[in-house]
């Protein structure tokens, strides 16, 4: 079955909840994003999405990427993919004018990015990477490393993010990559990356690698890594493409998932590098765009839960198997197992996964253009602790929700999702990578827990907890604003137990990821209730559509009765803290 | 990179000082076979061959995968040869009986046994899998004259064997079947009609494949009370044993899968293939589910195996990886980080797999251990008891064991983060082989509904009130036990809780029976909990009792303890996520138009 953009909830998230027409008006970069051209945009994104990457989808599974004579070959039909897209100008949707984008805000580009990851998330890592290197160019290249820009934003070149080594992942401190200065003031790099995403393709006539090095003499640890800009094809001064420069790929990983996107080993032997921003300085401006990198980790899990439902709901309402207790369609042998209140348990799990999801990410990529701001507004430094308490839940939470959505996806197929062709399956492998890299879950979980709340003496917590516990005492009697707010409470409560704690530092990491998922559940309550309380009103003011408000209200009806209490374990768990965690002596785990 | 390790010193505990299994098989009529030497022996040489022969081949099956042509199917490099020497130590008759060709151990030594072939490559062991179903059921249902056809080759591991239930339109809901049995005018049948998802129905491996297959009689009624079970060898049986002309049964194609690669799953098509009636006409299905608990144990089995196999991938990486310095300071300050084993939340991983498997493998022995008591015991009302015991812990142990089982592997392969992900290592292999275990031989929601309606409602609660009085007395007699006082006060009173739960669920399954459904699988992962907790409760009993002993293996009874103590305070409160949502009932799932989940 082929994907199918959910326009409906996408406008309802956009337009009915989240206010994004008046929200354009506010910004800047908004001007041109009118509710007409917005609609246009996303129709066409959802076209090229149904009817061009999702036919890909399988076909990148299957096939995967091959290594030919040093080359990455992407599968059948992601070139002519890429080049429409790249054509009809979806990579410059959210860039500046300046660098020959359209300007229009980035939750544009992240909402219509929602259809294309649904579709096909290996295939959108070729121009999503390209998107992280501009950005970083752009922010912290100076004036001649600007000129890579203009080939980028049009697809002409692509771009990767070089900063995994073998022995180092998480702990980027560790890394080896050399970059020794040569006299022109340009730098030799030496050493060898791995999980390098699209570090190599045949898509696009040039490939910008960002890279992360040390300089000789630079301080050890992450206070000594440079940042550089690494072409695989030398530029010379007048643009034109010269001599290859000294990195290649040398080899692509078989994987678990996303075999349409080749993860490659990049070898760099003493390649021509320049420096980005300043020397030693690599590590923050890599972080520069980390929340917004993270944030589309979110996104990529959000379309694995999106597609394994859409997949997962048409087999239910088609497969007849056994009887509901009330016979729905007494004249069959079978009913549609959508009947049996197990089957919806699953269902509806994914489907309030989905939604809450989608708002979570909107309501970030909203927060990303407000953050992108000019000035120093109240607004802005609002933003920025709504993004930095936001993501890593969003990207923890969501990732780990997906492993269980796509998982319960295979599962309502029984037999039949566990077989490849089903595509169930599939949804599962990908999404898998999605708990691990930009961070796994664990680290998430720490910077949540320790970088921002306690860091901050839980300041960054504010404006969310504000926001939340308005719209409750806004509608104090309504049984979800109760509910939500209690979870908050009790959050908010946690978050003292853990801080009374803290002085031992090992209690963040031990309680780290089960907080990061009590927050996750209390955030999808709030967006849920909302959703909800939205409905109501609509309904009551006889909307049109009534069925799919009721719908938002039966799903947050669900959520607050199936998913919600799921809290209790967490709020127990932590409490109980590091110590069963820490008792076993290393040597003693086995026998 | 880590290789299965059978783990022997935890299986001895489970067996010797958890279950005491050598008092169990020398009271046990027909048990004196396993004596301490035989069963010691059986553990250690099945381990040696697990590690050296199996384990290698499994990732290897994994990237080969089996081949399909129309003159049958290549099964991957070096598992013929591995059978073989399978064969020839004896492996498959272990539990078979003596008259056969068997050795006649108890069941209880076959699963003990079986953890290690699955543990070191599922996909291979499937193969036997398939055998001991056809042997089990042809010893049981068919005729003297059937049994010595089949037997003695099934036994001795000449000859494989299949079990052919499902039809495409019909898994769960083997009602609906169509495969149609026409009788002959010799008293055999001709079979026609297509089974899928047969494993290992076609194989390059043994001379014959003896397939156990259901069908309808013409003439037979609708629905499961008109479905027949037929014997439909590959190659017709001549009088003289020896092997004839094909059969018309062939595989028609094999599935491209999530896991399991090794193990073809195979489209199977009878066209007009002769078969022989199994068991009395039109009660197929009652015979075919003589041995459901048997075979649902053993996917329990690896169910837990997928948390060990985890497990002893990621804990060698932890203690290796060095990554990130200790929050409290380096541990190995020599060195330029810490392995990742010292960081909290790499232990949680840790642990909760350990925990999974060590508590998985004694509810499974346990089991095993009441199944030989059902198959040996003189004592009909021991048999019986037992009997609803075994009934009301099976599907617990089937649908806990293995969706704990896939969150286990999933942690496993997450404790390597980036690497996990990638094919060098086998995490990623044992999360695609374990997400089968949640779904065949009854999915989890199948489980949850067998065990909520039929083995509790429907008996009024009585098999859960002697199971949770069996906890009482265990929480009796360590009630004085300071050391113990932390598990005994939580095990009591979840053990009271959890017969309060099915009082309510009871109360509004009699008004709705959606409400069954709705609280079904909750309440299975709720017990599951509590059921461990009690294991755990025992081996902390054991362990503090050895340690007061003055044993000198200090450090593994202490590290007993410790885990019983995670389990109690990391997992066990699991179980109130399941019941606050069980508690919500079913208008939730119910209230949504089947129309409206989407717009």
């Amino acid at each position: 079955m082929s994907y199918k953009a959910p326009i409906r909830d996408i406008q309802f998230v956009m337009d009915e909840v989240l206010d994004f027409p008046g929200h354009y008006q506010s910004i800047p970069q908004g001007e041109n994003a009118t509710p007409e051209m917005v609609s246009a945009i996303i129709q066409e994104a959802a076209k090229f999405a149904e009817n061009v990457l999702s036919p890909l989808n399988k076909i990148g599974d299957e096939q995967g990427c091959q290594l030919v004579d040093g080359q990455v070959i992407t599968p059948d039909g992601f070139k002519e993919a890429y080049y429409q897209y790249v054509n009809n100008g979806w990579i410059g949707l959210p860039m500046d004018e300046s660098i020959g984008g359209q300007g229009l805000p980035t939750s544009l580009g992240r909402i219509t990015f929602e259809t294309q990851v649904t579709a096909n998330h290996a295939w959108t890592m070729y121009p999503d990477l390209a998107s992280g290197a501009i950005k970083t160019i752009q922010a912290h290249g100076d004036k001649s490393l600007q000129s890579y820009l203009p080939n980028m934003v049009t697809g002409k070149w692509s771009g990767t993010m070089c900063l995994t080594e073998s022995h180092c992942g998480s702990d980027l401190g560790l890394l080896r990559t050399k970059a020794i200065p040569n006299q022109d003031g340009s730098y030799s790099i030496t050493g060898s990356k791995i999980f390098i995403s699209s570090g190599d393709t045949d898509i696009a006539e040039n490939i910008i690698h960002i890279v992360l090095a040390r300089l000789p003499d630079a301080p050890q640890g992450i206070k000594g890594i440079s940042l550089f800009l690494v072409p695989k094809i030398k530029v010379s001064d007048d643009g034109s493409l010269g001599n290859k420069n000294g990195v290649s790929c040398g080899a692509i990983e078989t994987k678990l998932g996303i075999h349409g996107n080749a993860t490659c080993t990049m070898n760099f032997e003493g390649a021509q590098g320049y420096l980005i921003g300043e020397i030693n300085k690599g590590m923050s401006c890599m972080f520069t765009f980390i929340n917004e990198s993270r944030l589309a980790v979110a996104q990529q899990a959000h379309g694995h839960i999106e597609a394994s439902f859409q997949k997962a709901l048409a087999y239910a309402q088609d497969r007849m198997q056994m009887r509901a207790p009330k016979r729905k369609f007494p004249e069959q042998a079978a009913d549609p197992i959508i009947v049996h209140a197990d089957v919806r348990r699953m269902l509806l799990t994914q489907k309030a996964f989905t939604e809450g999801a989608r708002l979570l990410n909107y309501y970030c990529a909203q927060q990303v253009d407000i953050a992108h701001g000019e000035s120093h507004s109240a607004e802005k430094l609002k933003a920025q602790s709504l993004l930095a308490f936001l993501t890593p839940i969003a990207k923890g939470f969501i990732s780990e929700v997906s492993q269980e959505a796509t998982g319960l996806g295979i599962q309502i197929l029984g037999g039949h999702g566990f077989i490849r062709e089903s595509g169930l399956e599939q949804e599962y492998r990908d999404t898998r990578i999605t708990t691990i890299y930009e961070g796994t879950t664990g680290i998430q979980g720490l910077d949540l827990l320790g970088r921002k709340i306690l860091a901050s003496k839980g300041e960054v917590m504010l404006p969310f907890v504000d926001q939340v516990t308005a719209f409750c005492n806004e509608n104090k009697d309504h049984s979800f604003s109760k509910q939500t707010l209690m979870a908050l409470n009790t959050l908010l409560e946690l978050t003292d137990v853990v801080a009374s704690k803290a002085n031992d530092p090992d209690e963040i990491n031990g309680v780290g990821v089960d907080y990061l998922m009590f927050a996750g559940y209390t955030v999808f309550a709030y967006f849920l209730a909302k959703a909800a309380l939205i409905s109501e009103e609509k309904i009551n003011a006889n909307a049109e559509d009534k069925n799919f408000y009721q719908a938002k209200i039966a799903t947050a009806n669900f959520y607050f009765s199936k998913i919600l209490p799921r809290t209790k374990t967490l709020q127990a768990t932590i409490i109980s803290g590091s110590a069963p965690l820490m008792a076993m002596n290393d040597g003693d785990f086995s026998f | 990179m880590a290789i299965y390790q059978a783990p022997q010193r935890d299986m001895k505990f489970v067996m010797d000082e958890l279950l005491d299994m050598q008092s169990h098989y020398a009271q046990l009529p027909g048990c004196e076979n396993a004596s301490p030497e035989i069963v010691s022996a059986i553990r250690e040489e099945g381990a040696k061959f697990c590690t050296k022969v199996l384990a290698p081949l499994n990732k290897v099956a994994d990237q080969e995968g089996c081949t399909w042509s129309e003159s049958g199917v290549k099964t991957p490099t070096g598992y013929k040869e591995a059978f073989k020497q399978y064969c020839e130590a004896g492996w498959p008759s272990l539990i078979q009986e003596e008259k056969f060709g068997g050795q006649g151990l108890p069941y209880s030594v076959g699963i003990m046994f079986g953890e290690m072939t699955t543990g070191s490559g599922l996909a291979w062991a499937m193969l036997n899998g398939g055998s001991n179903g056809a042997a089990e059921t042809i010893s049981a249902w068919g005729s003297e004259e059937q049994k010595e056809q089949y037997m003695p080759k099934l036994v001795n591991g000449d000859w494989g064997g299949t079990m052919c239930l499902t039809e495409s339109h019909c898994g769960t809901d083997l009602g609906l079947l169509r495969t149609k049995a026409e009788p002959n005018s010799d008293g055999s049948y001709n079979l026609t009609g297509t089974k899928i998802f047969i494993t290992w129905g076609e194989q390059d491996i043994t001379d014959n494949i003896v397939h156990i297959v259901i069908a309808r009689i013409a003439g037979a009624p609708e629905g499961v009370k008109g479905i027949s079970l037929f014997v439909v060898p590959k190659f017709h049986i001549n009088e003289d044993g020896s092997l004839g002309e094909r059969n018309n049964v062939s595989c028609g194609s094999i599935e491209h899968k999530m896991g399991l690669h090794g193990s073809p799953t195979c489209v199977m098509n009878f066209d007009g293939a002769k078969g022989y009636l199994l068991g009395p006409e039109n009660k197929g299905l009652s015979c075919m589910f003589t041995f459901m608990n048997f075979a649902r144990l053993g996917v329990a089995s690896m169910g837990m195996i997928h948390s060990e196999v985890g497990f002893q991938h990621s804990l060698e990486y932890a203690k290796d990886r060095l990554q990130m310095r200790a929050l409290t300071g380096p541990k190995n300050p020599e060195l330029a980080a810490d392995p990742i084993i010292v960081h909290p939340d790499v232990r949680r991983m840790l642990l909760t797999q350990k925990s999974l498997s060590e508590g998985g493998r004694m509810l499974n022995y346990y089991l095993a251990q009441q199944m030989d008591i059902m198959q040996h015991s003189k004592d009909p009302e021991l048999v019986k008891k037992t009997g609803n015991e075994v009934g009301l812990l099976t599907p617990i142990a089937k649908a806990f064991l293995t969706e704990t089982g896939f969150e286990s592997a999933n942690l496993g392969l997450q404790c390597f983060g980036g690497h996990g992900y990638t094919q060098e290592y086998e995490v990623e292999q044992n999360v695609r082989d374990a997400r089968i275990s949640c779904i065949w031989e009854g999915t989890t929601g199948i489980q949850a509904l067998d065990l909520l309606g039929r083995k509790i409602l429907m008996n009024k609660g009585e098999n859960l009130r002697s199971f949770t009085k069996k906890i009482h007395k265990f929480c009796q007699t360590h009630e004085g036990n300071p050391d113990m006082a932390e598990f005994v006060k939580e095990l009591n009173h979840y053990n009271k809780e959890w017969g309060q739960v099915v009082m309510k669920i009871g109360a509004s399954a009699m008004k709705n029976p959606d409400e069954l459904g709705a609280a079904s699988v909750d309440f299975l992962m709720y017990s599951g909990y509590v059921i461990l907790s009690y294991f755990w409760a025992q081996a902390a009993a054991v362990a503090l009792q050895a340690l007061e002993n003055e044993t000198t293996e200090e450090d593994f009874y202490k590290s007993k303890v410790i885990t019983a103590r995670f389990f109690f305070q990391r997992m066990l409160p699991k179980s109130q996520g399941y019941l606050a949502t069980m508690n919500t009932g079913a208008a939730n799932l119910m209230d949504l138009d089947a129309q409206h989940f989407s717009f």
